[in-house]
């Protein structure tokens, strides 16, 4: 077949777009995953409000919207992947994808950085860790901050997926023809930004609402 | 390059949204600081996805519009009972 | 199998392990699934069969309570996501598809592939658990009994249905992309064979509802690992939400089971009846219907939880909407045997079976929708009735009648037609026997879950454990009499019954890459009513048949 990587198709044009449908269903799946994981905070957030509004406050807002900013940066640059993707300046290209995977990192480092913080302030109820908490309604702030670390390592093993395929990709540069490359860059591209978009709703939710 | 411009402009308008995110949580509106936050959120999502993704053609929406609708019946039915 | 008459088919191209194991190929990839889901299928079946022993009396004799706790929990564990979910779907659904719609492959040959490495990892875990020492939920993982209680493997099985869930989404999403993009030239949506609609209305169920499970199992794993609270009531967790995200997954994944049974009936009743689908249109949106009214109606397993009485009305209400597109397609099927010369091959007897057993249990589905009966029969052996009616009698008849069906378009074979049609009455009169007294036992109040019950529930008890041994005869014979035909059954010609459907129209078994000549398709599906069919039909192998 001449430049399919499938031999259900013919041409390369038929594969690209049937890939980018595959690509938005697999976001419509994974949008119901992220879905029903806020709809859980949703209901603990109508029965605790106020416990929810003193618990998110503890958060580090200088870092949140820190990573947001980051997060928003490594969107742009997998979009400008994408655009010089299609003008087949492949060298831009990979740098681009560097540039977002780096970006994905910093995101980690920050989020790690901000996990560090509240494990040494005691707000972290995982494995035992010591609960500390000073302010009002503990045991449902302690509820928010189950749903904080579960919300966004979640988010973070998103990332990090994206960032290993980032990787395995630009490994695999060389050896994949012009159609392929384009094809990974879009297809890793609706990915990224997906979880972009999830970090968009995840930041007003955790960091902002009732403050 | 027309395309190149276009994403600049939505990168820094997604930035001006943080920003007005960050700083409108410092403002008491009530219970409409929860409404805001959530509007801009997804103000941003859709410059996301229209400049960023290309959400054109029939199929892709399609994908789209599912997972919206069927959001819809998760939260709605969940929360009738509450 | 390899021999001269195979070669140039796809079961010609290499006899190795690791051309099995390794080829992207939907046909190779669809027999791997057969093979793994019969051995579960069997597997969830011998613990069925100990547990109507253990119930033929009234005293718990054979098992312990808490075996038998195991042993129901892994019943449903391994029956519902290793065997039912990818049953049709990922065994005729994998091979009939590109075949059926004129397409050299599925969108995605590897994701397939992957798809049942993914599967086989993950009922790994469920294997391990049923080692170790099993699981004593349910297989619904109710918390906070999963979460604070339960001190099974629950996290080894809930981890490993929830890597199963990637396969499912996998399969989905490889179908939907597939019929989207490629379909014949010609092959029109309404020209779809219904096996291909009911696969599509499948996959879109598997695509939007299993992420919801996946996300209800990460956070029971999440509780009983890193100790996070979600489901629990002591931190202010709600048990309760749970059950929504749970059902939410749960009830749609019954029609993720149910519907590819309906396509295959679909095929086969106006192949038998020699008449055309009666209301093509009419079946093709009931089955959308389904699939979307599917996603309403969770509730109603939830009727006795503490729901709220007005998401209880509202939930009832639902539930009878969604038996409307279901009774469409019944009396469709019926209005298609109408006037038809109807002949009693196995598939056929198959698919009436279905067409009886699926009806009658869907009935008694009514009576478990209207909210003040469901409280008399709440977790009773009706509930188990109800639902073995369509998940067995239902689905895994419809799956018989499907791989009898398309059974020499898998091998190039044809089976012993005599032994067929004894397995089916065996295993119709097996499955009645085993289940209709279950009805009873419910309606007269004996719970589900239980390893002893008083005598006086014994009668029908013993009725029921006496049909399970018959119906695992009827279950056991085509083991027998279709692995003796891969080796000695008589060469098939290509289209044995006489049927439409782009898959009849290549050699048996198909080539690699299912057409010589891709097909163009000018006539609906099942025009069964068309003078001349059989000579104007479109064979690239018919002269080389006649040689």
């Amino acid at each position: 077949m001449s430049g399919t990587e499938s031999v259900a198709f013919d041409t390369p044009q038929r594969e690209r777009r049937a890939d980018t449908f595959a690509m938005w269903v697999f976001i419509g799946s994974e949008a119901m995953l992220f879905g029903a994981i806020f709809l859980v905070f949703l209901v603990a957030h109508i029965d605790f409000g106020p416990a929810f509004a003193a618990a998110s406050k503890r958060l580090s807002l200088p870092l949140g919207t820190l990573n947001t900013a980051v997060l928003i940066t490594s969107s742009f640059t997998m979009a400008l992947a994408h655009m010089l993707a299609l003008h087949r300046r492949w060298r831009p290209t990979i740098w681009a994808l560097v540039a977002t995977a780096a970006l994905g990192v910093c995101f980690l480092i920050v989020k790690g950085i901000e996990y560090g913080k509240e494990i040494s302030e005691g707000l972290a109820p995982l494995l035992g860790l010591p609960f500390r908490y000073a302010g009002p309604d503990p045991v449902h702030a302690e509820f928010f901050f189950g749903l904080y670390f579960t919300m966004t390592s979640l988010h973070a093993l998103h990332l990090i997926g994206g960032i290993v395929v980032i990787a395995g990709m630009i490994a695999l540069w060389r050896p994949s023809g012009p159609a392929n490359r384009l094809r990974r860059v879009v297809a890793v591209g609706l990915y990224w930004h997906f979880v972009d978009i999830i970090w968009v709703f995840m930041f007003p939710v955790l960091y902002l609402i009732n403050r | 390059m027309s395309e190149l411009r276009k994403l600049t402009f939505g990168y820094l308008g997604l930035l001006a949204l943080l920003a007005l995110t960050v700083g409108s949580s410092f403002v008491a509106l009530g219970g409409f600081n929860v409404a805001l936050n959530l509007a801009i959120a997804a103000a941003k999502a859709i410059l996301i996805a229209m400049l960023f993704m290309h959400l054109t053609g029939t199929l892709p929406r399609l994908a789209v519009a599912a997972a919206g609708l069927w959001l819809v019946i998760l939260f709605g039915l969940t929360l009738i009972g509450r | 199998m390899t021999n001269a008459a195979m070669q140039g088919t796809y079961l010609g191209q290499g006899s190795g392990l690791r051309a099995w194991l390794l080829s992207t190929d939907h046909k190779r990839v669809a027999w791997l699934y057969l093979i793994s889901l019969t051995a579960f299928f069997f597997l969830g079946g011998a613990m069925a069969v100990l547990m109507r022993i253990e119930l033929a009396t009234p005293a718990g004799d054979l098992v312990s309570d808490d075996v038998y706790n195991r042993l129901f929990s892994l019943h449903g564990i391994i029956m519902v996501w290793f065997f039912l979910v990818p049953s049709i779907p990922a065994t005729m659904g994998n091979f009939l598809l590109p075949l059926m719609i004129g397409a050299r492959d599925l969108a995605f040959p590897r994701l397939n592939l992957a798809s049942w490495y993914v599967f086989i990892f993950g009922s790994l875990f469920a294997l391990f658990a049923v080692v170790a020492g099993g699981v004593d939920t349910g297989w619904t993982f109710y918390t906070p009994l999963s979460t604070l209680y339960a001190n099974g493997f629950v996290s080894t099985a809930a981890f490993g249905v929830f890597v199963v869930g990637f396969s499912t989404i996998m399969t989905g999403i490889n179908f939907i992309v597939t019929v989207h993009t490629l379909r014949a030239p010609g092959l029109t949506w309404f020209r779809l064979p219904i096996f291909v609609w009911t696969l599509y209305a499948t996959s879109l169920v598997m695509v939007l509802a299993t992420p919801v499970l996946a996300a209800s199992l990460i956070l029971i794993v999440l509780e009983r690992v890193f100790g996070i609270g979600i489901f629990n009531p002591d931190l202010g967790g709600d048990p309760l939400l749970f059950q929504h995200l749970f059902w939410f997954y749960s009830h749609p994944a019954v029609y993720i089971m149910i519907l590819p049974g309906m396509g295959v009936v679909s095929e086969v009743l106006p192949c038998f009846s020699r008449r055309p689908l009666f209301g093509y249109k009419a079946v093709a949106m009931s089955s959308m219907a389904i699939a979307v009214f599917g996603f309403l109606v969770w509730g109603h397993h939830m009727f006795v939880s503490g729901q709220s009485a007005y998401a209880g009305v509202v939930f009832s209400f639902l539930s009878f909407c969604v038996a409307i597109p279901s009774a469409i397609k019944v009396f469709n099927w019926s209005l298609t045997l109408r006037k038809g010369e109807i002949s009693f091959e196995t598939p056929m007897l198959y698919a009436l079976f279905f067409l009886g057993l699926f009806t009658f249990g869907g009935l008694a589905g009514l009576f478990l929708a209207a909210l003040a009966v469901d409280v008399h029969v709440h977790d009773t052996y009706f509930v188990i009735a109800h639902f073995h009616y369509i998940m067995v009698g239902g689905m895994v008849t419809a799956y018989m009648a499907g791989l009898h069906f398309w059974w020499s378009k898998l091998t190039g074979r044809m089976y012993s037609e005599t032994a067929g049609r004894i397995a089916a009455t065996v295993t119709f009169v097996g499955f009645n026997l085993t289940f209709f007294p279950q009805y009873m036992l419910g309606f007269n109040g004996m719970p589900r879950r239980y390893h002893t019950y008083p005598p006086e529930f014994q009668f029908w008890n013993v009725l029921s454990s006496a049909g399970a041994v018959v119906l695992a005869i009827g279950y056991l014979m085509p083991l027998f009499y279709l692995g003796w035909s891969l080796f000695r059954g008589a060469r098939a010609p290509d289209n044995p019954w006489n049927a439409t459907g782009l898959e009849w129209q290549t050699s048996s078994p198909p080539p690699p890459h299912n057409f010589e000549t891709m097909p163009v398709v000018t006539r609906p599906a099942y025009a069964y009513d068309m003078k001349g069919l059989e000579h104007e039909r479109f064979s690239p192998h018919r002269e080389e048949a006649a040689r």
